[in-house]
């Protein structure tokens, strides 16, 4: 029996009344009196000079209020394309009109040249010396260039001794590795830890593959929308979908050189993020500027489409994999050579391809990870960002390696976790952790150990891990002269985050979950909260409110001593009255007697605070088996069974938790088995839900989810963030499942009909 | 969407009148043509609902089982039809492919054929079905067979003004079958669409029809593989051959869905299967 009453539980979600009936205010439900339609010009080429822009015809057009371009833009920062465009859709200029058709039309009628230029669209041809440069001209060295580099430059700092023969030597050995001068990378990231030349030297097994995930959107319900209204003192007031609304002020004001208090951004509810919804310029500041231009609100929302060719997706990306083990099923090294699409922009993910080494005692690893340019848009965050991709790469492989040497794949992996105290590859050392409790969780409850399966059907498992970020916040509760508290608070509600900070509220104050109710303030009103994403917000948050809830407490028993005549040693809070423990007859007083008295008096309104920085979480585990059916002619594979566990650290709202597994294990196996963003030389040629498929209730069976415990010291309660973990193991379990059915690895994504065909036939299986 | 005119006319002649317009389009369900005009890649003038002029939907079935359809009737309504069920199974299961059940609800038989999409769910039915497209226009009546509809994607030989009525199907086969290649369950379209129907008389067939969608330019019959079936026993072999000649009757495009070969490998497959459940319909 739990000692909560409140948290632990299974309730209702704050939100769930508004969101059904409708009454929720999404971005698109925001209608200020004489409010314009923006609508963003886009380039019709991906990749191409810009030879000129000619507004002068649309500016005629009836219904049209303003035209902007970067010219528009005081501060400078890169909001529209001026010289070149490095992708189909990228921003050139926006327009604003009485009617969103007007809009459009106008938008039509600005007059682009262009001088078409030569695309890349496949990283490893991005970085071919072959391939066009898309940003600047400077290569990076691949992992054995550099080896060689840094052999020369320690010899050249030996000053008492002529290295010069080696020296010259080694520069004649670079010239045999030209393949690997990289074009168009972005960034790049290299990580060792002990010598994997030396690991693969000691291995009885060693297997090498290469893993290809796709660029996949986050495919959120609710486009990117934005309305923005500048008033006449220059106020600006900002509606926004978002997560997070205060780096969405801090974006605007840094972008268009603003003071942080002439911007308020009010957050709509959200219609799902998964990481992609912070992004300053794609709606916010277009909106803004349209708005100052024409001295009226003006709303900017992007189309489906426009969410495919201007988002902000998951990076796909290209990792050669090498794992080497004894034939007792110990692994020694493992070696990663990584290309992330990380289209126009810098970064994606490329510090995320680390998690190849898993939650596994590996005593060698080398990581090589580069960022490529590619005519794509940027890229951006989505759940567990990085992960899926590189756990995938990890996953598929170990399989691989327990076949070859004939071991159990969950026992193989649960032989080589990791536990508290153990080192981790490149990574200081392991706190408390769950991984062995979760894996063998899931393994017991999908039957795994008696699983059985018929011809084509094959059982797959995976592990991902994930440690959840944290921010600073804040939060404050009113205790209201009828008993019941409310929480004042700035941070977006993320699929129950709200209904988490409230249980934790009543938790503490001792009062019935429905009696205390949560508002969000904009960032006028709010304190800062950090935004949602990370799985911080529980954690964070949950944190926040549970100061803020303490704090009133102590203000509570302070008052009621008085009140009482006793001391506060002597009191306790407990079913939403305070109690003097030692009085017989029994004496006590309610919160919202307390409450009223203390507007009567000196006291004043019980109000507490919470505000918060950064405390560190522990790693927690995601485990899935899924058992599959393929079709061997038709290459179609059908899931039979999935079932997922999770260690959530303390599950606040199991019903919530439970929701997240569903949901994160549900993106993997569309990553997985469909969802793709397909590009040419011509751009996104899947900007739509017709040929960017994400699985119906018809694809999947239910997810069996299985809730681990095994608390974090710093987490509210113990919990740890649960919304990213799930998705991290589902491509891999899903590949696994697939190996298992049909003998043949699929180590492209998605695991089409097509490719599970010709991988058949290629093996000498088809028909 | 950019405005249009919008008329409603209660008859047919009146429809077509309007509809021989430059720049109209017509209204039948609106679950293309809508779409296409909020995604500006139709703005016609003129827009011509037939939904107010009566007799254009429903399903009836003449003593001998022939059918008719008319061109208004939901897909949703070809779907749970127990004459089509029972008579021509594989358009009731192509119907039953088609977007949602909100989708099928508003979308007509007559639109999904008029709009002559290769890859149209109740085409390959309609083909094995032998249907005829009875058709409206300023010049009368006339009809065409499904068969010499399609001249291209997008493209029938349907003069200006002319309107899809009705489609009459004769007396029905005795077993068929539609299969769908898709990656989603449900709401995908079709990567290739294979029906089959056999006409069984005393295990000798008499009669076969293979019609395949999204494997060439229009929706085409496997005829040759058709005359490789008629008048003989079945054997595995025999479907072999079929499945063989009705992949050697495509011509299909590799695009972003699958590739060309595929498309083959899976008629081959597709058409094999598709038979056998149409012999196993017959024989029961």
């Amino acid at each position: 029996m739990s000692e909560y009453t409140v948290v632990g539980q299974k309730l209702p979600r704050v939100d769930a009344v508004e969101k059904v009936t409708g009454a929720a205010q999404y971005g698109a439900d925001v209608h200020p009196a004489g409010m314009l339609y923006g609508k963003i010009v886009r380039s019709k080429h991906a990749h191409a000079n810009i030879i000129s822009i000619d507004t002068s015809e649309a500016e005629k057009l009836p219904g049209v209020r303003a035209i902007i371009t970067q010219d528009d833009v005081p501060s400078g920062r890169r909001v529209f394309a001026t010289d070149k465009v490095l992708y189909l859709g990228e921003p050139l200029a926006a327009v604003a009109a009485t009617d969103p058709d007007i809009a459009a039309e106008a938008a039509e009628l600005i007059n682009i040249e262009y001088e078409v230029l030569p695309v890349v669209q496949d990283v490893m041809e991005a970085i071919k010396p072959s391939a066009p440069h898309i940003q600047g001209d400077e290569t990076k060295d691949g992992p054995k260039r550099r080896d060689i580099s840094a052999k020369i430059k320690e010899l050249a700092a030996d000053q008492d001794n002529d290295h010069a023969a080696e020296i010259q030597k080694l520069e004649a050995e670079l010239n045999n590795y030209d393949d690997e001068i990289y074009h168009n990378i972005s960034a790049e990231s290299h990580t060792e830890a002990g010598d994997v030349e030396k690991g693969f030297a000691e291995s009885d097994i060693v297997v090498e593959d290469t893993y290809v995930i796709p660029r996949v959107h986050q495919t959120y319900m609710e486009p990117h929308v934005s309305v923005a209204s500048a008033d006449s003192s220059g106020k600006i007031t900002v509606w926004a979908s978002t997560q997070g609304p205060f780096a969405i002020r801090s974006g605007i004001a840094g972008t268009l050189g603003i003071p942080l208090t002439q911007i308020n951004v009010i957050g709509t509810t959200m219609g799902g993020g998964f990481g992609g919804r912070f992004g300053v310029i794609i709606t916010h500041v277009p909106a803004v500027l349209l708005s100052q231009k024409a001295g009226r609100p003006v709303r900017v929302q992007m189309t489906r489409e426009e969410e495919f060719l201007d988002g902000r997706p998951a990076p796909g990306c290209v990792i050669k994999l090498k794992t080497g083990a004894t034939k007792d099923g110990q692994i020694l090294a493992r070696q990663a050579l990584a290309f992330w699409d990380s289209g126009s922009v810098s970064g994606a993910s490329i510090g995320s391809t680390i998690r190849v080494r898993g939650v596994y005692k590996i005593p060698n690893i080398k990581i090589d990870a580069y960022g490529v340019h590619t005519n794509k848009s940027g890229t951006a965050a989505y759940r567990a960002p990085g992960a899926p991709q590189a756990i995938f790469a990890g996953e598929a492989q170990l399989d691989d390696i327990a076949e070859q040497i004939g071991m159990d794949p969950v026992k193989f992996r649960l032989m080589n976790m990791r536990e508290e105290g153990d080192e981790v590859p490149a990574g200081g050392s392991e706190p408390k952790v769950g991984y062995k409790e979760t894996l063998e969780a899931v393994a017991d409850a999908a039957g795994w150990w008696d699983r059985e399966a018929d011809d084509n059907q094959g059982w797959g498992v995976a592990v991902g891990d994930w440690t959840n970020g944290c921010g600073p916040g804040g939060v404050y509760v009113s205790v209201h002269e009828d008993g019941s508290a409310r929480i004042f608070h700035g941070s977006m509600d993320i699929t129950g985050t709200d209904t988490a900070i409230t249980q934790i509220i009543a938790e503490i104050l001792t009062v019935p979950y429905d009696s205390v109710t949560i508002r969000r303030g904009d960032t006028d009103s709010a304190p800062y909260s950090t935004g949602s994403g990370g799985s911080v917000v529980t954690f964070t948050m949950g944190n926040t409110a549970k100061l803020a809830a303490e704090d009133a407490h102590k203000r509570i028993l302070e008052l009621a001593a008085e009140r009482l005549n006793t001391n506060e040693d002597n009191l306790e809070l407990k079913d939403g009255a305070i109690h003097v423990i030692t009085a017989d007859p029994p004496k006590s007083i309610s919160l919202g007697e307390l409450a009223a008295y203390s507007l009567s008096t000196t006291g004043g309104p019980i109000v507490g605070k919470g505000s918060f920085a950064r405390q560190s979480s522990t790693p927690a585990l995601a485990a899935q088996i899924a058992k599959v059916e393929v079709d061997p002619e038709t290459g179609r594979t059908r899931i039979l069974k999935l079932v997922a566990s999770q260690d959530v650290g303390f599950a606040i709202n199991p019903m919530a938790v439970e929701g997240q597994i569903e949901g994160g294990t549900v993106q993997g196996y569309a990553w997985a088995m469909m969802e793709e963003m397909q590009y040419n030389d011509n751009g996104n040629v899947n900007p739509g839900f017709v040929d960017y498929r994400v699985p119906t209730s018809a694809d999947l069976p239910t997810v069996e989810s299985v809730i681990v415990e095994v608390p974090a010291p710093n987490g509210p309660y113990g919990a740890k963030g649960v919304g990213e973990p799930p998705i991290t193991p589902t491509l891999a379990t899903m590949s696994n499942a697939v190996k298992d059915a049909i003998g043949v690895r699929i180590s492209e994504l998605p695991i089409k009909p097509e490719k599970v065909v010709d991988a058949l036939k290629n093996n000498g299986h088809g028909a | 969407m950019k405005n249009f005119e919008f008329y409603e006319p209660t008859t047919l002649a009146e429809a077509s009148q309007l509809f021989a317009q430059e720049h109209t389009q017509l209204l039948a369900g609106g679950t293309d043509i809508v779409i296409e005009m909020k995604a500006y890649t139709e703005s016609p003038q003129s827009v011509v609902s037939l939904q107010k002029i009566p007799g254009l939907s429903g399903i009836t079935c003449d003593a001998d089982n022939s059918i008719t359809i008319g061109a208004m009737t939901n897909v949703r309504e070809v779907e749970l039809s127990q004459h089509i069920q029972e008579h021509h199974t594989a358009l009731a299961e192509g119907a039953s492919e088609i977007g949602s059940v909100q989708i099928r609800n508003l979308a007509t038989v007559g639109g999904n054929i008029a709009h002559a999409s290769p890859a149209a769910d109740t085409v390959a039915g309609l083909l094995v079905a032998d249907a005829q497209v009875q058709i409206v226009g300023s010049d009368g009546e006339r009809s065409v067979p499904i068969n010499e509809l399609f001249t291209g994607p997008g493209q029938t030989v349907l003069k200006p003004g002319e309107i899809i009525t009705q489609f009459t199907l004769p007396s029905p086969a005795s077993g068929s079958h539609y299969i769908k290649h898709k990656i989603r369950e449900v709401m995908d379209l079709a990567f290739i669409g294979v029906a089959s129907s056999i006409n069984l008389e005393d295990d000798t067939i008499t009669d076969a029809k293979i019609g395949l969608a999204a494997v060439a330019p229009t929706p085409i019959r496997a005829t040759e593989a058709e005359e490789l079936l008629k008048g003989k026993s079945i054997t595995p072999e025999l479907i072999g051959q079929a499945g063989e000649a009705a992949a050697a009757a495509t011509s299909p495009i590799s695009d972003l869905r699958c590739s060309a070969e595929h498309r083959k490998e899976m008629v081959d497959v597709l058409t094999q299967r598709t038979l056998q459940y149409a012999l196993e319909r017959a024989r029961s």
